[in-house]
């Protein structure tokens, strides 16, 4: 494995591991900054990436991940937990996490099998597997998590496994800058302002009974 | 071919709704009305042109048109142009909106020019682009009343619908990476062989686009969103928004060689049968008219991906439908806008005898309600037969089977519910009803009388263009 192969591999690990530690936490605070965390790493990867090939794009997308996804977001996202303290920890979730961290777990082993079996000739690249993974497990968060502020998670989750795709193995792929920022513009709607809207209209837990919505 | 006057034709469809998401932002709540409602008007002017000129054809690098494109973009106008003009008597209700008029007014018609966008761009990634703003431009419109539900409403529309369009994008850098262009109209021309990869590519595009077409299980967004908008916002998520995102499956679908692998058509065929199935019967369960007209919308979405997976004269039949039913649901919406409106509720037992309160409003909803669920005659009955009749042709007995039950238990379902509200007598909890001067209960027989044209073929420019869409998408004709 040559240099340039092993710190994508290295960092790409990294990049799983925070994935996984973000299942297994039930508490916001850590896991707005392990988003933060995961979005630099995505950065460093996406940095090292524009360095070695020379691309204004993907030095681009290093910033963005910096400048939105690891301070914007987490700074918005960190205020929303000081307005509502019952926000800090998932409701209920307690019982829940190590079925989340198992499933995970199984999900990401998973998720690398079924690539190896499929496209693992199509994308040889090292570490080709790990986008996948990382959508999957974005994909697992917000379909069972609750709180509000670890779907957005999620969703960040999901934009870093979109452009750890595009940078590792879809290079030239038109407007994939003006996607990621469409990605974020909207990642920014849905903390910035529908949380606000929450905090103005109900002011109440989102797992408060809606009647409305039941059926 | 596209002629000299098109441009400006497609030029006009594009502009208008976007010039007047920007002007409609001037604070003069009358002005902003009437700077909404022209672009709407012209919007949808020039679609009607365009499908009467048969301007088909690339103009540029990235926009184009075919007949695929000018039926959708005719349905999304036509919607877009009475539900704007249905706004004003609704907007006067809301007690303590959430919006301004103007935002209202900006929102709506940046809503319809995301959908018009997606319909008229060749690129792949500039239609998921234009998929993806339909979502930011019209979460907020949910939450115009200014409620729990229809802030938690908004939350999961985003969010879920957005899970999905990421999905989606994953399929498109497998298709790019496939075959180094995202263009769908080249792609389309010339096919690439149907790789692993594209097959996944299109697989995943089912599930990311599926999410916003309502797609079980990937619907859960749907009936609270639809619910919980105003209805001149839920007549165009239920009439245009979900078959424009199917449109946007059908352009990456159009990438595999004809006929589709075997794999694939089964794929989607599942998608639709467990979605009209699931829907059907949660059709029967429904307090709220809003989500009964929802869950409708579902099962007519899984009705019509059946008709896509089967081919032939089954995915004409799944066109017709589409276009019936966008403007037969968006009069059912209308309707329950009027009820919504007068009572303050939309839960089915505390309605009551319509028929003498609200006779207008009553009378066009018992139609538009026949006109959903694919009663004789109107287009959405001629789209399910197609749909029945095509099954049957290609030997698929079972799903003919299936597709009959799944219209006959939700015909009943919605006709049984609505019927009550309309022709039961009043009981204790029934809520007082008064017709409104200003309810626009018109555009809900119109709407309703344009999925009756379709039935009888009353539109010429419109019946060739839907024959020569099934074509360009590999159906056959009855």
């Amino acid at each position: 494995m040559d240099g340039s192969a092993e710190v994508l591999a290295l960092v790409g690990i990294g990049i799983l591991l925070t994935a996984l530690y973000l299942q297994s936490e039930s508490f916001v605070d850590p896991l707005i900054r392990g988003i933060a965390v995961q979005s630099l790493l995505l950065a460093v990867l996406l940095g090292w990436l524009a360095w070695t090939t020379q691309s204004v794009d993907l030095a681009i997308l290093a910033g963005l991940a910096v400048a939105v996804r690891a301070v914007l977001i987490p700074f918005v996202l960190r205020r929303q937990i000081r307005a509502f303290r019952w926000r800090m920890r998932e409701l209920h979730a307690a019982h829940r996490v190590t079925g989340h961290a198992l499933a995970a777990v199984a999900l990401a082993i998973i998720a690398w099998f079924v690539f190896q079996q499929t496209l693992a000739t199509t994308f040889p690249e090292p570490g080709a597997a790990l986008p996948f993974v990382l959508l999957v497990e974005g994909l697992l968060m917000l379909a069972t998590r609750s709180n509000t502020i670890v779907q957005v998670i999620g969703y960040l989750e999901e934009e870093n496994a979109v452009v750890y795709a595009g940078a590792l193995f879809a290079q030239g792929f038109p407007l994939f800058v003006e996607v990621v920022v469409f990605l974020d513009v909207l990642g920014v709607v849905l903390v910035a302002v529908i949380l606000s809207i929450q905090r103005d209209v109900t002011g109440t837990p989102e797992e408060a009974a809606l009647e409305e919505l039941a059926g | 071919m596209i002629g000299v006057g098109d441009p400006l034709l497609l030029f006009a469809v594009l502009t208008a709704p976007s010039a007047a998401a920007v002007l409609a932002l001037i604070p003069y709540p009358h002005v902003s009305q009437a700077v909404a409602r022209a672009g709407a008007v012209i919007a949808f002017v020039a679609a009607v042109l365009l499908l009467a000129t048969g301007a088909e054809g690339r103009w540029g690098p990235y926009l184009g048109l075919d007949a695929l494109s000018e039926v959708f973009l005719l349905m999304v106008t036509g919607v877009y142009v009475t539900s704007i003009w249905y706004s004003r008597g609704y907007l006067q209700h809301v007690a303590r909106p959430f919006l301004t008029p103007q935002v209202y007014y900006a929102l709506l018609s940046a809503f319809a020019f995301s959908m018009i966008a997606v319909l008229v761009v060749t690129d792949l990634g500039l239609m998921w682009i234009g998929v993806e703003a339909t979502t930011v431009a019209s979460a907020l419109l949910i939450v115009l009343e200014r409620r729990p539900a229809s802030v938690e409403a908004a939350w999961r529309y985003t969010l879920i619908a957005s899970a999905g369009l990421t999905i989606a994008l994953f399929a498109l850098l497998l298709l790019y990476i496939s075959t180094g262009t995202l263009d769908g109209f080249t792609l389309a021309a010339n096919p690439p062989p149907a790789t692993l990869p594209i097959e996944m590519a299109v697989a995943l595009a089912l599930v990311g686009y599926g999410t916003k077409v309502g797609l079980f299980p990937m619907h859960t967004w749907l009936p609270d969103a639809h619910s919980e908008a105003p209805s001149p916002v839920s007549a165009m998520f239920s009439g245009v928004l979900l078959p424009t995102a199917l449109y946007a499956f059908l352009r990456v679908y159009r990438v595999l060689p004809s006929p589709p692998p075997v794999a694939i058509t089964d794929l989607i065929l599942a998608f639709g049968i467990a979605t009209a199935v699931v829907a059907a019967f949660l059709i029967q369960r429904q307090r709220s008219f809003k989500r009964l007209l929802a869950y409708s919308s579902m099962e007519v979405m899984g009705l019509a991906v059946i008709g896509i997976a089967l081919g032939g004269v089954a995915l004409y039949g799944a066109l017709i439908l589409l276009v019936a039913h966008a403007f037969a649901k968006s009069a059912a919406f209308y309707c329950g806008g009027n009820v919504l409106r007068s009572t303050g509720t939309n839960r089915i037992d505390e309605i009551r005898n319509l028929r003498e309160t609200m006779p207008a409003t009553g009378l066009a909803w018992v139609v538009s309600a026949a006109a959903v669920t694919g009663a004789p005659p109107f287009g959405t009955f001629l789209g399910e037969l197609l749909i029945v009749v095509g099954a049957l042709a290609v030997g698929e007995v079972w799903v003919a089977g299936v597709v009959v039950a799944a219209i006959l238990v939700a015909f009943l379902g919605v006709n049984s519910q609505i019927g009550r509200m309309v022709f039961g007598e009043p009981t204790a909890s029934s809520r007082p009803l008064t017709e409104s001067s200003d309810s626009g209960w018109g555009f809900a027989y119109l709407n309703v009388g344009v999925a009756l044209a379709i039935g009888v073929a009353a539109f010429p420019y419109l019946s060739s263009a839907l024959r020569a869409a099934s074509t360009l998408l590999g159906g056959s004709l009855p």
